[in-house]
C-alpha cells in the first residue's frame, strides 16, 4: 500500500515536471497575436495574407491587431509589456525597429528582439502630380528649389518617418530646403499633391500602381533594380551623379516579424518554421505582389547581417531632419 | 457607365456572389448592433475569407458587411440608448424616445428603410458621378477641412437639448480629450502622463460605449421594475416602414446628399454626416416636430446620412484610389490582392469590375431592407427581457467589444472612465452628444488648421485665397450669427411671456 502511495506521489511529481514541456510540445494551443503599428490598411491586408498563412502552419488563427501611434512605437511597446511566451508578435516595420530608437523616441535597437523571419519590402519614391511644368525632371526640381529656399511643399506621410529621413537626406545633398507637411494617411498627401496644394511627395509602388498617369515619378529612392522596374524604369538613386549613402534596404520601407527576447527558444523555434514555410508559398507570394510589396526571403540567420547595415546608414543620415528643420527657422527669422 | 454595369452583371449574377452579400448584409448588422464591434471590424475579420473568393463576390461580401454594419449600430441606438458603433450616435435623439412611447418596431423600420434608400441614393451617386465628384472632393484642401470641421462644431449648438451652454461646455471637453497623444506634427507627447497606451489618444468606441452604454445601464439599474418581466406588445412594422420613411421624402434627400458629400471627402466620416444631417433637418423642421422626443424625421435624417456615407467614401476609394475612412482602405487592401488598382484606370481597363463592384453595393442596400425588416421582430424581443437579464449581457457584450478592438485592457478602463463621466453629465443634464463631436472633429480642426499655416506663405489669408474655403467660412459666420440672433430673439420672446404672465 506504503509502495503504491510512493508510487503515485513519483507519478505525480513526473506528471508536473513534464508538464510544461508537454505544454510547450502542444505550442501553440491558442489563438497567436500580431500586433501590427499602423492604422488599416493596404499594409495591413499584406500582414493579413502572412498571418492566414502562418496561421494554417500553425492550426490557430493569427489575428493581426491594429495598434497604431507615436510612429508605431505603441504597437512595439504593447507588445513589449505582454508575457514573453511566443502567442505574441511583433510587425517590426523599420520606422519602430530601427528610426525611432535613432531618434531618441524609444529606449530599445533591433538587436532587443527576437527575430521570425523578414516579412515584405516596398520601395518609394519621390513624385510630382502629372503635367506639372515648372521642371521635367528630378535635378530640375532639385534647381528650382535652390533658387526658391523654402518655397516647396513636400509630403513624406507622416512626420519623422523613413521617407521623411530619406527625402530630407536627398534634399540636404542638393542644399535644398524644403517644407514638409505632415497628414495622417498617405492617400491624404497624394491628394493634395494632385490639387496642386503640395510640390512633390513621397509616393509608394501600390499608389503608383493604382494611378501611374496622375504622377510622373522623378526619383525612385532605392538602387535595387526590382524597385526601378517597380516605377516602370523611372531614375533612380543610382543613376544620380552624386552618392547619398543609401544602398540596400536603408531608404525602404520594410518588416521583420520578431518577438520579445524572453521567449522560450522551442517556441521561437515553431514560430520560426511556421512562417519560413508560409513566406515560401507560391499563392502568398502572389498575392503580396500583386499589392506591389515585394516578400523577402531572409530568415532569422540574415537578421543581424540585413538590419545591422540598415541602421548604420540610418543612423548616418540622422542629421537631415535637424539639418532641414534648422534650415527652416532660420529662413523664418 | 451602362457598359460597365452589363458587364459587371455577369460577375455579380451567381449564386455564390448573391449568397456572399446577403451573409454580408446580415453579419453587418450583428457587428454593427454589437456595442463596440462595427463595420471596419467586421471586414478586417472576414477578409482572410474574402481574398480567396472571385473578386466580386469576394467585393460583395466586404461592402455588404460596410453597409449592414453601418446601418446596424441604430438597432441598439433605439432599443438600449446604447449607438451599437459611433456612426449611430444621433440615431438615439429620436429613436430611443419613439422605442420608449411604444414604437420600437417603427422607429427600427424606419432606420433601416432610411439606411437602404440613402445607401441606394449614395450608390446612385456612386455610379453617375463618380469620377466627377472625386475631382471635386480632391479639390478639398488643409484650408476647406479646416472650415468644414467648423461647420460641424457649429452642429452642436443644434443637437444640444436643452442647455446649449452646455452643450457647449461638452464640446469643449470632447476637443481637449481630442488632444490626447502624440501630436502629429511635433511627435511630441501631450497629456499622455508617461503611459505608451495613450500613446494613440483614447479610441474613439471605447469613449462611446462607455458614455452611452455604461452610463444607460447604470441608470437602468435604478429605475424600477429591474426583475419585472416588461410587457410589452410590439406591432410589426412590417414593409410600411418604407411609406413612413417615404413621407419624410423631402429629409430623406437631403440628408442623403449631405451623407454622399462627406463621404466622398476622404477623412471627414460618417459620425460627422450623420450629426450635420440630423443638425439641419432638426433646424429645418416645424415647430410641432417632436425633434429629440420620438421625430421619425430624427430617425430619417441620421440613418440615412451615415449609410449614403458608405457609397460616397466608395467615390474617392475606387475613383482614385485614395480611401474615404479607415473601412475603405480595408476594402482598397482587399481589391489590390484581389489583383485590381483602383483608380482611374480601373475604370478604364476592367470597367466590369467597376460595374460589378456597383451592383453589390446596390443589391447590398436592397437586402438590407429585406433582411433588416424580417429580422426586426428578433431585435425588438430585447425589450421584452428582464432588465436583470438584459443590463448584465449588454455590459458583457459591451467589454467583449471594446476588448476586440487592440486586445487592450487599457481601453476597457477607458470604456469605464467615460461611463463614469457619462453618468455624472447625464445627472446634471449636460448632453452626451457634443463630447462625441467635439471627440471626431478635434483633430480634424486642429491638424487641418496647423496643416493649412504650414502650407501658406502668407499665414491666414489662405483661408480666404481659396473660394471653397472662403464660401464656407462666410456660411459659418452667419450660421453663427443667425444662431446668436435665434438664441437673443427667444429670450426677449421669453422674458416677455413672463412680464405679461406676471402682469
Amino acid at each position: 500500500m506504503k509502495s503504491k502511495l510512493k508510487l503515485s506521489i513519483v507519478s505525480a511529481i513526473a506528471a508536473l515536471i513534464a508538464l510544461p514541456s508537454i505544454a510547450r510540445a502542444n505550442f501553440p494551443e491558442r489563438t497567436v497575436e500580431n500586433i501590427f503599428p499602423w492604422t488599416a490598411g493596404v499594409a495591413m491586408s499584406v500582414s493579413q495574407i502572412i498571418a492566414e498563412a502562418m496561421g494554417d502552419e500553425l492550426g490557430v488563427s493569427i489575428p493581426v491587431i491594429s495598434t497604431p501611434g507615436a510612429a508605431g512605437t505603441k504597437a512595439f511597446r504593447t507588445a513589449m509589456n505582454k508575457p514573453a511566451d511566443g502567442y505574441t508578435i511583433i510587425d517590426g516595420y523599420v520606422a519602430p525597429l530601427v528610426l525611432q530608437p535613432l531618434l531618441g523616441n524609444a529606449d530599445w535597437t533591433y538587436k532587443d528582439f527576437t527575430p521570425l523571419h523578414a516579412g515584405v519590402s516596398n520601395a518609394f519614391s519621390i513624385g510630382v502630380r502629372k503635367g506639372e511644368d515648372r521642371w521635367t525632371d528630378f535635378e530640375g526640381m532639385m534647381e528650382y528649389g535652390r533658387e526658391h529656399p523654402g518655397e516647396l511643399r513636400y509630403s513624406s506621410g507622416s512626420r519623422n518617418n523613413l521617407p521623411h529621413m530619406v527625402i530630407a537626406k536627398v534634399l540636404q545633398s542638393y542644399g535644398v530646403v524644403a517644407q514638409n507637411i505632415p497628414y495622417k494617411t498617405d492617400g491624404d498627401a497624394r491628394k493634395d499633391l494632385q490639387a496642386g496644394v503640395l510640390d512633390f511627395a513621397f509616393i509608394n509602388v501600390g499608389a503608383y500602381l493604382q494611378d501611374k498617369d496622375g504622377y510622373d515619378i522623378l526619383l525612385v529612392l532605392s538602387e535595387l533594380p526590382g524597385a526601378k522596374a517597380s516605377y516602370d524604369g523611372a531614375p533612380s538613386i543610382a543613376d544620380l551623379d552624386i552618392d547619398l549613402g543609401l544602398s540596400g534596404l536603408a531608404p525602404m520601407g520594410w518588416n521583420w516579424w520578431v518577438v520579445h527576447p524572453d521567449t522560450p527558444e522551442d517556441r521561437v523555434a515553431v514560430l520560426r518554421e511556421a512562417m519560413s514555410k508560409a513566406m515560401a508559398r507560391e499563392d502568398v507570394r502572389e498575392k503580396i505582389e500583386r499589392v506591389g510589396f515585394v516578400p523577402l526571403e531572409w530568415d532569422h540567420a540574415d537578421y543581424e547581417e540585413v538590419v545591422g547595415p540598415v541602421a548604420g546608414q540610418l543612423s548616418a543620415m540622422g542629421d537631415a531632419l535637424a539639418w532641414e528643420e534648422k534650415q527652416l527657422e532660420q529662413l523664418r527669422n | 457607365m451602362l457598359d460597365s454595369l452589363a458587364s459587371g452583371l455577369t460577375l455579380v449574377a451567381t449564386p455564390l456572389a448573391i449568397g456572399l452579400t446577403f451573409l454580408g448584409v446580415m453579419f453587418g448588422l450583428m457587428v454593427g448592433a454589437l456595442p463596440g464591434l462595427g463595420p471596419l471590424m467586421g471586414i478586417i475579420l472576414l477578409l482572410p475569407v474574402a481574398i480567396g473568393l472571385p473578386p466580386v463576390a469576394a467585393m460583395g461580401f466586404l461592402i455588404a458587411i460596410f453597409i449592414g454594419g453601418s446601418c446596424g449600430g441604430s438597432i441598439s441606438a433605439i432599443l438600449l440608448r446604447i449607438p451599437g458603433t459611433p456612426l449611430a450616435a444621433a440615431t438615439l435623439f429620436d429613436g430611443y424616445p419613439m422605442a420608449q412611447k411604444g414604437r420600437a418596431a417603427d422607429a427600427i423600420g424606419i432606420a433601416i428603410s432610411a439606411s437602404a434608400l440613402g445607401g441606394l441614393f449614395g450608390g446612385v451617386v456612386l455610379i453617375l458621378f463618380a469620377p466627377l465628384l472625386a475631382g471635386f472632393a480632391s479639390g478639398f484642401a488643409p484650408p476647406e477641412y479646416t472650415a468644414l470641421a467648423i461647420t460641424g462644431l457649429i452642429a452642436i449648438a443644434v443637437v444640444s437639448d436643452g442647455s446649449v451652454l452646455k452643450g457647449l461646455m461638452t464640446g469643449v471637453l470632447g476637443l481637449l480629450v481630442a488632444t490626447i497623444g502624440t501630436d502629429e506634427f511635433s511627435t511630441g507627447y501631450r497629456f499622455t502622463f508617461g503611459a505608451y497606451q495613450m500613446l494613440d489618444g483614447f479610441h474613439i468606441v471605447a469613449i462611446v460605449v462607455g458614455l452611452f452604454a455604461v452610463s444607460e445601464m447604470a441608470f437602468q439599474v435604478t429605475r424600477p421594475g429591474l426583475c419585472d418581466k416588461p410587457e410589452i406588445s410590439i406591432a410589426r412594422p412590417g414593409f410600411r416602414s418604407v411609406l413612413i420613411t417615404l413621407r419624410h421624402w423631402f429629409n430623406l434627400l437631403r440628408s442623403s446628399a449631405i451623407g454622399a458629400f462627406f463621404g466622398s471627402l476622404p477623412g471627414a466620416g460618417g459620425v460627422i454626416s450623420s450629426f450635420c444631417a440630423y443638425a439641419v433637418a432638426k433646424a429645418a423642421a416645424k415647430p410641432h416636430e417632436p425633434y429629440g422626443d420620438g421625430a421619425e424625421g430624427g430617425v430619417v435624417a441620421a440613418e440615412s446620412a451615415n449609410n449614403a456615407t458608405v457609397g460616397g467614401t466608395l467615390i474617392p476609394s475606387l475613383a482614385l484610389g485614395i480611401p474615404g475612412d479607415a473601412s475603405s482602405a480595408v476594402l482598397i487592401g482587399a481589391l489590390l490582392i484581389l489583383g485590381y488598382f483602383p483608380g482611374p484606370t480601373l475604370f478604364e481597363q476592367q470597367p466590369e469590375i467597376v460595374g460589378g463592384v456597383f451592383l453589390v453595393y446596390m443589391i447590398s442596400n436592397v437586402f438590407l431592407f429585406i433582411a433588416g425588416i424580417l429580422a426586426t421582430p428578433l431585435f425588438v424581443y430585447v425589450l421584452r427581457i428582464r432588465k436583470s437579464y438584459l443590463v448584465p449581457t449588454v455590459l458583457l457584450l459591451c467589454v467583449i467589444g471594446t476588448f476586440a478592438l487592440q486586445a487592450s485592457v487599457f481601453d476597457l478602463w477607458v470604456m469605464l472612465g467615460f461611463g463614469l463621466l457619462g453618468i455624472l453629465l447625464r445627472s446634471a443634464n449636460y448632453p452626451l452628444a457634443p463630447l462625441v463631436i467635439g471627440v471626431i472633429l478635434g483633430p480634424l480642426l486642429e491638424n487641418n488648421l496647423r496643416r493649412s499655416l504650414l502650407i501658406s506663405r502668407e499665414g491666414y489669408w489662405i483661408f480666404l485665397d481659396r473660394p471653397v474655403s472662403a464660401t464656407l467660412l462666410a456660411i459659418n459666420v452667419l450660421l453663427i450669427a443667425g444662431a446668436v440672433w435665434f438664441a437673443m430673439r427667444r429670450r426677449s420672446r421669453s422674458k416677455s411671456d413672463t412680464e405679461s404672465a406676471n402682469n
